[in-house]
């Protein structure tokens, strides 16, 4: 079995003129970097994050650090779904942690999780924003390959996050349902058996005149719900019938967003 | 079966949790329905069936990973007097709690249930968690609020941790009586189907570690999230 210890690092860093570089970088495969591009509209650096291999395999271990200095801004997406494949014994785990300085933001939307057939997978997201800070993280999970009739058919999948502002704890989330619990409280709720659940959470501080829009979301085969965390942010759900309508909530909250994030105008699928 | 004779002891703490776990006891929580009035808003609890079901696949399961472990985490802490783990544990409780609504209605029960145990037993412990609780800002949490009253009583963990469930679940059944055409007879039958998953889900709760804490059902805080703008509803969560 061949498998990967792959790690990501990045360092963003504020230039003279309001620029944001990357100040380091560092990866091993399976991550892989595309070229930088400076968004001088949304003021913010994309970078896209590309997994050269089919996906995630049996005895990966994916490792990523990503760092905002004080008032950079960076957005990191991939361009495709994270495929999670088949594992005979074994199991993968990829561990992230974000962390972003005062007057920075950072903003994260990887593709969406599709979990396969007899995954085993974990995934364990540790987010430390210093006050005054702010960050948009938005994590997919589709049922599975739908298109191929499998879905709700990992073996273990395991979903954590974690967030602390100002060193306090903010949010701490465990998504570890099996899929046929998860596919019996779709069947309760109406969403039926190709229901996707997307998780966000937006940290920064003050009013959110974007709420009332944002939740008016909710109907025609989405649910959305948006309440404020213990301090300094909130939490943003969503489950979708569908994977086209998941991914359309999630591009008309950020487009609702934008306006009072601007980092958020930045088109994620510019490269 | 056990045919020791109960001793004085047992008796005081049996007694202690019986008054602590009845509807009589104030603690608030008649006022709130844990995100079940938004679901019944939005259709999906609309009967025993679907109550059952909800039972099944989201209260049961969140009190096996987050409520009933942190009770026992918490009771072993306070019996070791270790407040820093305590004190973890609130916030912990909190953070896992994402709709504004469900966080807000645990820590108004959990401090509740904290001052009643400070004032009316007047008992060391319970004196000093609220000292450092008002002093450190914790946040309150029926869960920890459990332990405590457990230790203060002297009851053993699985009774604490019985105590957490029967309440969890009598209190979604009295709010589910309200919200739905459920019967006196058909609750209580439910409760019994429910009550016999107990020893189970205690057993597998006690050994839960700490960094596995948690669970979300999605559909379930989107409700309570909605709850929080809600036209009209009869509980404050």
């Amino acid at each position: 079995m061949v498998s990967f210890s792959g790690h990501l690092r990045l360092q963003a860093a504020a230039r003279a003129g309001g620029r944001t570089a990357l100040a380091g970088q560092s990866f091993r495969a399976p991550y892989h970097l595309s070229k930088p591009y400076w968004d001088a509209d949304a003021g913010t650096l994309l970078v896209q994050v590309v997994n050269p291999t089919a996906g995630i395999l049996e005895g990966d271990f994916l490792e990523s650090d990503i760092a905002v200095e004080k008032d950079a801004s960076l957005l990191v997406t991939t361009p495709s779904a994270s495929r999670v494949f088949k594992m005979t014994g074994g199991s993968a785990e990829c561990r992230q942690h974000f962390t972003v300085a005062k007057g920075g933001w950072l903003e994260v939307l990887p593709e969406p999780l599709v979990p396969h057939r007899g995954c085993r997978y974990r995934q364990t997201t540790k987010v430390e924003v210093e006050t005054g800070g702010g960050l948009f993280f938005a994590d997919l999970l589709m049922p599975g390959r739908i298109a191929h009739g499998e879905a709700w058919a990992w073996e273990k999948l395991c979903l954590e996050t974690e967030v602390r502002l100002g060193g306090e704890l903010i949010l701490r989330e465990r998504f570890e349902q099996s899929g046929a619990d998860l596919k019996a409280l779709a069947a309760l709720a109406g969403s039926g058996p190709k229901a996707c659940f997307g998780n966000a959470v937006l940290v920064t501080e003050g009013e959110a005149p974007w709420l009332p829009a944002v939740a008016a979301l909710h109907g025609d085969g989405v649910w959305l719900g948006v309440s404020a965390l213990r301090r300094g942010g909130w939490s943003i759900k969503f489950v979708a019938a569908d994977s086209i309508r998941l991914r359309k909530t999630l591009c008309d909250l950020r487009e609702l967003m934008a306006p009072h994030y601007p980092p958020m105008a930045c088109a994620a699928r510019k490269l | 079966m056990n045919s020791d004779p109960a001793t004085n002891t047992d008796a005081a703490w049996v007694i202690g949790l019986l008054q602590a776990g009845d509807s009589f006891y104030p603690t608030g929580s008649y006022a709130h329905s844990f995100g079940l009035e938004g679901l019944v808003q939005a259709g999906v609890v609309h009967d025993r069936a679907t109550l059952k079901q909800f039972f099944q696949l989201s209260t049961l399961p969140s009190l096996r990973q987050a409520e009933l472990p942190l009770a026992a985490h918490a009771w072993r802490a306070l019996g070791e007097a270790d407040w820093k783990q305590v004190g973890e544990l609130c916030r912990l409780s909190s953070a896992l709690k994402t709709a504004r609504e469900a966080r807000l209605a645990a820590d108004n029960i959990g401090r509740q249930r904290t001052e009643l145990m400070a004032t009316m037993r007047q008992h060391p412990l319970a004196i000093e968690y609220v000292r450092r609780a008002t002093k450190e800002s914790w946040p309150y949490s029926p869960a920890v609020a459990a332990a405590l009253e457990g230790r203060v009583m002297g009851a053993p963990l699985p009774a604490v941790l019985a105590g957490v469930y029967y309440a969890a679940v009598a209190s979604l059944l009295s709010a589910a009586m309200k919200l739905l055409r459920l019967g006196q007879n058909a609750s209580q039958s439910l409760l019994t189907e429910t009550l016999s998953e107990a020893p189970a889900i205690i057993a597998a709760a006690e050994v839960v570690p700490l960094e596995d804490i948690g669970w979300f059902n999605p559909w379930l805080d989107i409700a309570a999230a909605r709850h929080e703008t809600s036209d009209s509803r009869m509980f404050i969560s």
